[in-house]
């Protein structure tokens, strides 16, 4: 009993600045948001506390429940994009090149370190109307009139792919390096052909790869709203773009707060499945 | 090792140039003044030289959006900001929220620089809260190399000829105060049945608009991303000096019209300082610097003389009286009708 006391006094320095900054920082915002999502505004935009659930009824408008599957269709789009350029890239770094493997690594993770934000405007002058790609389009006289790339639910899916890439390629990276190089020999010895070899061996043993990388990179997308305003200018809205928009010009909190909470729910129902689906924690970073 | 160290004297350097600002700012002698202003509006040559010539260390902080001001000035502490420039029907707001300090006008030695037709406006009918900064229309731009059909009014935006080629303001009020104007009606509507009627005409535009953006329309003007938009005419007269095929229209049925002020705030710490800034900002010549970077309706008439004949004979810079007479401002709404313009804005954009 003593000496538990005694750790415990121990490890309060240790833990109770981690504890207090969560505390702060994490708890008391979120309540904050869910205590604001059951509220109202006045005529001058204060937040009335007064207990309502006016908020979730408008969640469940026609218009707002389109954008909330416009979300998911982008966001699934996303994810089987990254699946498909992530999965043999990854291959590629872990297999076939395992001595270039820190320069192939490198080419995922230097744009990473980049501020997306800029990447993504530079998107936006490389696919314009006079951007680079039409200039050379149009030199090579593929096409006379310009090609309309920007501004459309086609090119957000683009941005948000390209943003969210490194996402999906290093968690199947780790599944992936992680293979048993006798068990690809196996299969062969048994007579399986290549194709056969990938998928009744290698896709099963990397599909925790695939799961948390869908996770890290689905999530994201519903909220990734500054890439659907910059690319999809703002005809490919997500459900950040609403909570963005009732924080600032519609500047109604509790809606945002309530839209908010909305988002953290299908996180957690997401999280959920994945888990159920026998994925760790612990491949999501937690 | 070394690199625990080069990050812990990077983090050390961090924390005493902020504790620096902190302190610094404070101690200078002629104090302090905090002014949260619109982005892309006042050049910082400007407040420069201003603080130059006072001593006066100002802090210049930046906001997008009205809406977005007022949510900062209520929850940071009383007294973070001594100037604000709220436009028209934020002015009104703020001052029915009593967030505003009544002027004494008598501080103001160049406050004859603004035009008469400038003072006591609407929105503060006996001038008591707010000095009038700039302002201007949401115009119609037309790049006539793309567009051949002639454009009069809100109303032709709706045709077919303009599918998917239209640039708009990022900001629900002015996209459905256009739509409102084109059928008729006023731009604070708030008739239900009306309403209805506006939310048909505003979803009519959904094929039409290409990009929504209210930071920097002119760029998908200039580069030709967007044929025609509706932006604000200073953004349409910098296009224009870019792009000579692009044209200004003003509507026939009268635009949105806006006018940005100087007030200060209830709580300023620094009245002095805040007088002294709006006083040096009314000066014919600083009107004049301003106008020349971001070329908007200037109210300052001293400031347009100096200006001269290029300025004032261009209509996209100063826009005509008889426009601004036939143009609607922003009003306050109520919370439910709001909600409808909301509804509507979702519905447009999904």
């Amino acid at each position: 009993m003593k000496t538990e006391k005694k750790d415990m006094a121990a490890a309060l320095p240790m833990v109770g600045p981690v504890t207090l900054w969560l505390l702060f920082f994490v708890a008391l915002p979120l309540i904050f948001v869910a205590v604001i999502s059951f509220c109202s505004i006045d005529q001058n935009y204060n937040i009335q506390f007064q207990f309502t659930l006016e908020n979730y009824r408008r969640l469940f408008d026609a218009s707002y429940l389109q954008i909330y599957a416009q979300s998911f269709l982008i966001a699934a789009l996303t994810t089987v994009l990254c699946i498909l350029l992530g999965y043999p890239f990854a291959f590629l770094i872990a297999r076939t090149f395992p001595k270039r493997k820190a320069p192939l690594y490198m080419l995922v993770i230097i744009p990473f370190w980049t501020n997306s934000l800029i990447r993504i405007y530079g998107w936006r002058s490389f696919l314009g109307t006079n951007g680079w790609l039409n200039s050379l389009l149009q030199a090579l006289h593929l096409t006379d009139t310009p090609v309309d790339f920007l501004f459309h639910q086609g090119t957000t899916v683009l941005g948000m792919v390209y943003c969210l890439f490194p996402f999906m390629v290093l968690p199947l990276y780790t599944a992936i390096e992680k293979l048993d190089q006798s068990l690809l020999e196996a299969s062969s010895d048994l007579g399986a052909k290549g194709p056969v070899t990938f998928f009744r061996v290698v896709l099963p043993l990397t599909a925790s790869g695939i799961f948390s990388g869908s996770i890290m990179v689905f999530i994201p997308c519903l909220g990734f709203f500054y890439v659907s305003d910059i690319l999809g200018g703002g005809n490919a809205d997500v459900i950040g773009n609403l909570i963005e928009r009732q924080f600032q010009s519609g500047n109604n909190w509790p809606l945002g707060a309530a839209l908010s909470i909305i988002l953290i729910v299908i996180t957690l129902l997401l999280v959920k499945l994945y888990q159920k689906c026998g994925g760790s924690m612990e491949s999501l970073g937690v | 090792m070394k690199k625990r160290v080069c990050a812990g004297l990077v983090i050390l350097s961090a924390m005493l140039s902020m504790t620096g600002c902190g302190s610094g700012g404070g101690s200078g002698d002629a104090g302090e003044l905090n002014v949260f202003i619109w982005t892309e509006y006042v050049p910082d040559s400007v407040v420069e030289a201003f603080e130059e010539e006072t001593g006066i260390s100002v802090n210049v902080t930046t906001y997008s959006s009205n809406e977005d001001m007022l949510a900062k000035v209520k929850s940071e502490t009383a007294g973070a900001y001594d100037i604000v420039q709220p436009s028209d029907y934020m002015v009104e707001q703020m001052a029915a929220q009593d967030m505003l300090l009544e002027l004494d006008t008598d501080r103001l030695e160049n406050l004859d620089n603004i035009g008469e037709a400038y003072r006591n406006p609407s929105y503060d009918p006996e001038g008591k809260y707010a000095v009038p900064y700039m302002g201007g229309v949401a115009a119609i731009a037309v790049n006539t190399d793309m567009i051949q059909t002639e454009v009069t009014s809100y109303a032709d935006l709706f045709t077919e000829d303009f599918q998917d080629s239209l640039v708009v303001l990022d900001d629900y009020r002015a996209v459905i105060g256009m739509a409102a104007r084109s059928i008729g009606l006023s731009m604070n509507e708030t008739d239900p049945d009306n309403l209805e009627l506006i939310r048909e005409q505003t979803l009519k535009l959904k094929d039409n608009i290409k990009l929504y953006d209210s930071d920097s329309p002119k760029s998908a003007l200039i580069a030709g991303d967007c044929s025609a938009g509706v932006c604000w005419s200073a953004e349409i007269a910098l296009a224009m000096e870019e792009n000579p095929s692009i044209e200004i229209v003003f509507p026939e049925e009268g635009p949105y019209i806006f006018m940005d002020n100087w007030c200060i705030t209830k709580d300023a710490k620094n009245v002095d300082a805040a007088y002294q800034f709006i006083d040096y900002m009314l000066r014919a010549e600083t009107a004049q610097q301003v106008s020349e970077e971001f070329p908007y309706l200037q109210p300052n008439t001293a400031a347009m003389d100096l200006l001269g004949e290029e300025y004032s004979s261009n209509p996209a810079k100063n826009v005509p009286e008889d426009v601004i007479a036939s143009g609607e401002y922003v009003q306050n709404l109520d919370t439910d009708s709001l909600a409808v313009y909301d509804s509507i804005w979702t519905e447009l954009k999904k």
